[in-house]
């Protein structure tokens, strides 16, 4: 049998407990790059293997499910796992310039990140779900935490924390719920319980998978649970606020993968249980980051907002429901993860060139470097606006397009088309500002070297290859569309894994 | 004995949420632990309530608790212990470096990292 | 494949000049020709297609579900408009190079400019729209490039960002409207667009998708209200103005108008939307254009002017009103194009713009005023330059329009004052430059321009002659082409003459001339006019004051949610939840099913009266002191007290209801749990500070009740509503399978260690994690204890009392033997790794608490983070071994031992694992504690200042 599935979650959690036996920081610094090169080929080996739509499913102790807990590899997994994998790689190679000193057991602490990242993506048990939730929580409650003494950061992790494990209680409450009434944790039992729920606690069901709604749409910041966003991720060092472009994506993979196979159009009295809720808070996420993008005067809460409209753009896709909805948010998600990533890269070289100014948005001194800097700026800023040619272009396009036949199609064409408008003009604001009413350098400082604008550059890279291969990939995105949409074969692939 | 243990969970749950709404960070890190107890209560009853029957596997035994349901809770209630015991710490440097064990900062809005007046 | 390499070449051009940044501004300009060249030259071999009626379509998958493909083709309009972009752009290339001074970063301006170029190049060759869309967004970016290439200047900045905002914003709206326009044809391809006009006018979403698509059209074309960017953008070098703002990019809005005109035209709404916008952006700019003092303000508005035009021109609709347009797109982008550079070699000679200060320059540059003359002429409209020719079409074409309506004679009449003022205009631009006295304190003193400079204006003068004497021989074969392309069917006959007999056409341009002369000898009250009412009121303010209100609403917004205030956003959260778990429950979706009570038919079972009597009791006590606890919350030692007896009675219940694991679990946990509380408790005030009081403090605690009240009632009633619920449960497998197949009698630690493993191995990270951030937080981390306590005595001197020490030292071993024995019986009976861990834990906690730190760390390893992780190793181990073994990750097996003291003691792999938890459990929790304690002992006794 393939050990495939599992290897995404072991490598990490044995990474992390070796760096505890190494003291000196390059050893960790080696082995964390290692692991996660590592992770990045697993993970592709996975999507290379399910890519034609099989599911692997590993029962964990032999124990059949839905009893004992199933890892469900599918494309839809797989294509987190790889996304997760290559942000990560890239906030690590800009960490280990110096960041990941500015405090103890950094190293560690990512890759247990990771763990919690990729068992999330994996697991098909709702329960084994929570507990990773709760690993890559802790996890990125010490990240954020991380770096030098700073008294905002310090307020900031508090409230991520706090709002947090309110979030974790209203999990346990809705699984508990489920579980009492429908008697399995195991997501595709669920599936199948869930379109057989008796008439007489239908209200109760329809109750606990709303709660549950809410603990994912806290996850994804949704409006309006994504307050905690915006002063998190400005707070956060660089490589952390890097990684964390992942983290909402989590939250917007959960609602995929437990409201679309469970409480999708196959849920019989359940039936589209978030569809009156997901479209229009999405639309309203997407509005309201843009306008806070635009309020912004900090270039990396300006980003932090961008990620909030990100978030919006990527579930109003989720939201229409349609197979081509799906698709185009999920053709939509590493590019927001990405662009996201190097924006927050980016801004950190900029606010370092800028002495005391840091990343305020107002007339300050030339920056070193500054025209490279300014040219990765301007494209970053393109693909961060989703304007051609890039795929931050092409996944917006996409999601019109599926739009076309929804009643609701004039609001996302609106709130969509404006949101983009407010990201560009907030965005090539900052830009004139930073880089255009630059007065004389007071500071002749050394501009960033080649390894800390590799990382940059290697983001970008990506969103040029998601833009040439857009073909490929939507096709691939369409696919895992189709097995959310259609999850019997899945279903059955899992309940009839029997063990020895 | 179902109508007592729903009523005790709503209560706890009740008073949790009204501390975590407090002021201070200490009210907060109480109001969390108080949650807890109602959720690990909640998870456990969701396996059904059984009075006065053995927890192990013994022959001529009238019947079992659902052990799933427990196993969660002992699961939950260990993880909520971690949590506890980092936000307790959180709450003390907060306090050291904010000078303030208030949860938020006095003037709100304005003064936020970002949203300066103009 | 040519078209591709053809579009390629300048975008390749660019990145070549953008990688080798050395000086010289030779090398940049040949570098820029030669990629013009190079995508000329591919161009090429395909020019003779459309001469013979082929459309030429070339085509490579891209998006192929997104019905996005590299789709170019080329027809009459597209290669017009490519030879435009191609011919003007190359004299702009050599022109510029005398233009920009050394000090310019040339390397920067030839980028950006062959940029525009690709992009521009993309537009006109695209054969699906969204391709065209893609490459019209480029150009609004590398505009934005060009135009603020002086960024040092604040108008440049400005400017910029005003046409990249005015032009991106247009671009979006068209993305919108070619979305739908797409959806009605089924078909992105212009070669299915074009044919399924029908089909598109009859659509009920024609008006919004034809109002969409004008938004772009007129945005980027400077047509009114929209105009106003144009203006601002001659902050740009003057290259930039000759390149984008007469020739190419202000054309590609009127190029889409051309390009969709089989799809969209033909309808009263084309016809009023279209023709309106014309008629007014033409008077507006000439009214306008007049009055501006500064030489390339004068030409933008002229240029305005012209844009509504041949605007109006494609809004009558008739086949030859578009030959009309055509032909004046490619005079004004000859005269045009020349008046801007004549325009910047003044401005280069004279160093200043100003015309009012610029006069009688004929002396020192008669050859410059000469071109201009000519290049004005042929704006102005006179015969025998080529304006002269497109404009009495387009006279003709408004009076044949003014036959099909009543009132008709306004629009001639409305055109041919246009056209005075058009005459108007250009006379002043050559009368008050050229003649009118003399300069006034010029910065420099003029003298010709260099040679080479003046090249590409005398071919652009030569082709505005060439043109206006001989139009059937030099411009006739290319217009019909590029008609062609427009009607997508056979062009009307029209002969290009200078003569046409006393048509009205003629007598308006007659009007036109002399009316015009007359308003430019008079022109002096209108002027002190309009230096009274001059921009009080421009569209441009308008945009100011909306981009204003924009971000005062956005900061509004955002400030009004993102208070950054931790209460809100859990009031939020709270409420939201609510919201969903009563909505979901109380209301019924339409279609769905009814949701059922909330008590369901479950009959309960008879509690025993003596049970019912205890619970009761327990449940009373346990309430009394949640609530005292809350209550007294303010004075914190208490409430912590009372929290722990809180704790202790759900242990309790946890033991009436058959849950022995669970009461050991909760009850280790809560000690620990307390002695964190009181150890923080010792940094922390002792008891809440009186609150000031607050306005609207009342308000918030009503709120903060309401939410506890309904969020206790909800999950009570979640928790009545399962609990009177029949459900068949999945422990009958467990526990049938808990002894044959888990070798363990005690079902939950089976479970935990076994059956849902993997649960148990992420929760121990999860401690670890804590355990690693809790130290990661107090590293560094300096609390200060307080002297005193609340009531104002000082603190006990000496911490460890002499019995308890000894106690908790006697204490210790059997602690740590229960602690075996429970983890060993765990498998079978209540107990299990975590458990004993903590009682390790709390054992060792004793020893600290009592002897003190300093003694017990001697005693104790100093770093436990190793005990964590082979903790953490140890239980992955178990479960690799399984793997090494063949099957899956954590697989089981056991089998049974006699040991001597313990009896017979069945082993499993599983307490292997079981192992690993204990280590984890007891790493983990010391490393808290004992890291809380020693930041306590930084400052604590004497030491402390």
């Amino acid at each position: 049998m393939s050990h495939l599935p599992i290897a995404p979650v072991l490598v990490p959690l044995v990474a992390g407990a070796v760096m505890l036996f190494l003291p000196r920081q390059g050893l960790r610094r080696g082995l964390g790059v290692a692991a996660v090169l590592a992770q990045l080929a697993l993970a592709l080996a996975l999507l290379a293997q399910v890519a034609d739509g099989t599911t692997l499913v590993y029962a964990l102790g032999n124990w059949p499910a839905p009893y004992g807990i199933v890892l469900v590899a599918d494309r839809l997994a797989a294509w987190l796992l790889v996304t997760t994998a290559l942000v990560a790689l890239f906030a690590l190679l800009y960490a280990v310039r110096g960041d990941d000193q500015a405090g103890p057991h950094f190293h560690p602490l990512f890759q247990w990140q990771l763990l919690g990242l990729n068992g999330a993506f994996l697991t098909g048990d709702l329960f084994n779900l929570f507990v990773f939730f709760e690993i890559l929580l802790i996890a990125s409650y010490a990240l954020l935490l991380h770096g030098r003494r700073d008294p905002g950061r310090t307020r900031a992790g508090l409230h991520f924390v706090v709002i947090n494990l309110l979030g974790s209680s209203l999990f346990l409450i809705a699984v508990g719920t489920l579980y009492g009434v429908l008697g399995t944790l195991n997501m595709a039992d669920l599936a199948v319980k869930v379109a057989a729920t008796p008439p007489e606690s239908v209200g109760l069901v329809r109750a606990a998978g709303l709660l549950l709604f809410g603990v994912f749409a806290l996850k994804a910041a949704l409006l309006p649970l994504y307050l905690w966003l915006p002063a998190g991720y400005a707070q956060a060092t660089a490589p952390v606020a890097a990684l964390f472009a992942i983290m909402t994506k989590v939250g917007a993979y959960s609602i995929l993968r437990v409201f679309v196979p469970i409480f999708g159009p196959g849920a019989g009295p359940l039936a589209d249980l978030t569809g009156p809720w997901l479209l229009p808070l999405a639309l309203g996420t997407l509005a309201v980051g843009s306008l806070g993008a635009l309020a912004a005067r900090g270039l990396r809460r300006q980003v932090a907002y961008l990620v909030v409209a990100s978030v919006g753009s990527l579930l109003t896709g989720f939201g229409l429901g349609s197979a081509a909805g799906i698709a185009a948010g999920l053709y939509y998600l590493p590019h927001s993860t990405f662009a996201a990533a190097a924006l927050f890269l980016l801004a950190d070289l900029i606010a370092k060139g800028r002495g005391g100014l840091a990343d305020r948005l107002d007339p300050g001194p030339v920056i070193p470097r500054a025209v490279t800097l300014g040219a990765l700026f301007f494209v970053l800023a393109v693909v961060m606006a989703g304007l051609p040619p890039f795929s931050g272009f092409l996944g917006k396009v996409l999601t019109l397009k599926a739009a076309l036949g929804h009643p609701l199609l004039p609001w996302v064409l609106g709130v969509v088309l404006l949101g983009g408008l407010c990201g560009l003009i907030a965005l090539a604001r900052s830009g004139s500002l930073l880089f255009y009413r630059a007065g004389p350098t007071n500071v002749p400082a050394p501009g960033p070297g080649l390894s800390a604008l590799a990382p940059v550059a290697g983001l970008l890279m990506l969103i040029l290859g998601l833009t040439l291969f857009a073909g490929p990939l939507t096709d691939l995105t369409s696919a895992m569309a189709g097995d959310l949409l259609a999850p019997a074969a899945q279903i059955r692939a899992v309940l009839g894994s029997e063990g020895q | 004995m179902e109508a007592l243990i729903s009523v005790v969970i709503g209560v706890l749950t009740a008073l949790g949420v009204w501390l975590v709404l407090r002021e201070r960070t200490f009210p907060v890190v109480l109001g969390l632990t108080v949650l807890s107890y109602a959720v690990n209560l909640f998870l456990f009853a969701m396996g059904r309530l059984a009075l006065g029957q053995p927890p192990v596997i013994a022959n001529g035994a009238r019947g079992y608790a659902d052990p799933l349901p427990q196993a969660l809770v002992l699961t939950a209630i260990v993880i909520g212990f971690a949590m506890t015991a980092f936000v307790i710490v959180l709450a003390l440097k907060a306090r050291a470096e904010l000078r303030d064990d208030r949860v938020d900062a006095e003037a709100d809005g304005p003064g936020e990292p970002g949203e300066e007046q103009p | 494949m040519t078209l591709l390499l053809a579009i390629l070449a300048p975008f390749l051009g660019a990145v070549l000049i953008a990688w080798n940044r050395r000086r010289g501004r030779l090398r940049f300009a040949v570098k820029a020709g030669i990629a013009t060249l190079a995508a000329l030259a591919c161009l090429g071999p395909d020019i003779p297609g459309p001469f013979v009626g082929e459309t030429l379509v070339w085509r490579l998958p891209w998006v192929p579900s997104l019905g996005l493909d590299l789709a170019l083709r080329l027809d009459g309009l597209g290669l017009l408009f490519a030879l435009m972009i191609l011919g003007i752009g190359l004299l702009v290339i050599l022109y510029a190079r005398y233009y920009l001074s050394p000090q310019d970063d040339m390397g920067r301006f030839y980028a950006s400019l062959l940029f525009f170029m690709g992009a521009m190049l993309g537009v006109v060759l695209a054969e699906n729209v969204l391709l065209l869309l893609l490459f019209w967004e480029l150009t609004s970016l590398s505009s934005f490039l060009l135009i603020s290439f002086w960024q040092g200047r604040s108008d440049a900045r400005t400017g910029a960002r005003m046409a990249l905002t005015v032009t991106g914003a247009g671009g979006l709206a068209l993305l919108g409207g070619l979305l739908l326009l797409g959806h009605i044809a089924g078909s992105f391809e212009l070669s299915v667009i074009l044919t399924s006009g029908d089909a598109i006018r009859a659509h009920p979403w024609y008006l919004p998708t034809l109002v969409l698509i004008l938004l772009g059209a007129f945005t980027k074309s400077a047509q009114f209200p929209f105009h106003f960017w144009l203006p601002n953008a001659m902050a740009a070098p003057t290259p930039v103005s000759a390149y984008l703002h007469s020739a190419t990019m202000v054309k590609a809005g009127v190029f889409l108008l051309a390009r969709l005109f089989p799809a969209l035209s033909g309808t009263p709404e084309w016809s009023w939307l279209v023709g309106g916008a014309g008629l007014v952006t033409l008077l507006v700019g000439a009214f306008i254009a007049l009055f501006q003092h500064d030489l390339k303000g004068l030409l933008a508005y002229s240029t305005i002017s012209h844009l509504g035009l041949i605007t109006l021109l494609f809004g009558i609709g008739t086949p030859l009103a578009a030959v009309a347009g055509v032909f004046h797109i490619i005079n004004h982008a000859t005269f045009k194009a020349s008046l801007f550079m004549a325009a910047g070699i003044i401005d280069h000679e004279t160093g200043t713009r100003d015309m009012r200060r610029i006069n009688g320059l004929w002396r020192w540059m008669p050859y410059t005023g000469a071109l201009a003359m000519v290049a004005a002429a042929a704006m102005a409209g006179v015969p025998l330059f080529n304006g002269f020719l497109s404009k009495e079409m387009f006279f003709a074409e408004t009076v044949g329009a003014a036959s099909l309506t009543r009132h008709g004679w306004a629009l001639p009449a409305a055109v041919t004052l246009a056209g005075v003022f058009a005459v108007a205009y250009s006379l002043r631009f050559i009368h008050d430059v050229f003649f009118n006295g003399d300069p006034i304190d010029l910065p420099k003193t003029p003298h010709e321009p260099p040679h080479w400079m003046k090249v590409p204006v005398e071919v652009l003068v030569a082709v505005c002659l060439l043109v206006g004497v001989f139009p059937a021989l030099t411009v006739e074969p290319i217009l019909a082409v590029a008609a062609q392309g427009v009607l997508q069917g056979p062009v009307p006959p029209h002969d290009l003459a200078l003569w046409h007999g006393f048509s009205p056409a003629l007598w308006m341009s007659v009007i036109a001339l002399i009316g015009g002369v007359l308003l430019y000898t008079g022109r002096k009250p209108l002027f002190a006019l309009s230096s009274t009412w001059g921009g009080r009121w421009s569209a441009r303010a308008v945009y100011d004051v909306a981009l204003a209100t924009l971000f005062a609403l956005a900061r509004w917004v955002t400030r009004a949610l993102d208070s950054g205030s931790l209460r809100r956003m859990l009031a939020l959260f709270t409420s939201f939840a609510l919201v969903l778990g009563y909505g979901g429950f109380l209301v019924v979706p339409a279609g769905g099913a009814g949701g059922g009570g909330l008590t369901g038919p479950l009959r309960l079972f008879p509690a025993e009266p003596g049970d019912l009597a205890v619970a009761l009791a327990g449940t009373l006590i346990l309430l009394a002191a949640a609530f005292a606890a809350v209550v007294l919350h303010r004075r914190r030692l208490v409430a912590v007290i009372l929290l722990g007896a809180v704790g202790l009675l759900v242990a309790l219940a946890f033991v009436t209801l058959s849950a022995p694991d669970l009461a050991l679990t909760q009850l280790s946990v809560e000690v620990v749990t307390v002695i964190l509380l009181l150890l923080a408790l010792y940094f922390m005030p002792q008891q809440d500070p009186v609150e000031p009081v607050r306005r609207w403090g009342w308000l918030r605690r009503a709120r903060d009740l309401t939410l506890a009240g309904a969020a206790g009632l909800g999950v009570g009633g979640l928790a009545w509503g399962v609990l009177t619920r029949p459900f068949e449960s999945m422990g009958p497998y467990f526990i049938a399978n808990s002894v044959p197949k888990g070798g363990g009698a005690n079902v939950v630690n089976v479970i935990l260690v076994d059956f849902r493993g993997f649960d148990t191995l992420g929760e121990i990270t999860v401690l670890a994690l804590a355990a690693l951030g809790v130290s990661a937080m107090l590293s560094g981390l300096h609390l200060y204890g307080p002297r005193y306590d609340a009531a104002g005595r000082p603190w006990e001197p000496d911490p460890h009392p002499a019995i308890m020490a000894l106690l908790t030292r006697l204490l210790l071993p059997l602690a740590l033997t229960v602690a075996v024995f429970v983890l060993l019986r765990g498998h079978n009976l209540p107990g299990g790794g975590f458990i004993a861990g903590l009682i390790t834990a709390v054992a060792l906690i004793m020893q600290y608490l009592a002897n003190g730190v300093a003694w017990t760390r001697a005693r104790l390893p100093g770093d436990l983070n190793p005990v964590i992780a082979a903790g953490l190793l140890l239980a992955a181990g178990t479960g690799l071994a399984s793997v090494a073994l063949g099957y899956p990750f954590l697989s089981s097996t056991f089998g049974h031992w006699h040991l001597p003291v313990l009896g017979d003691l069945e082993l499993a792999s599983a307490m292997a694992f079981d192992l690993g938890v204990y280590l984890v459990v007891v790493g983990a929790t010391l490393v808290i504690l004992v890291g809380l304690g020693l930041v306590c002992t930084l400052d604590d006794g004497e030491d402390r200042r």
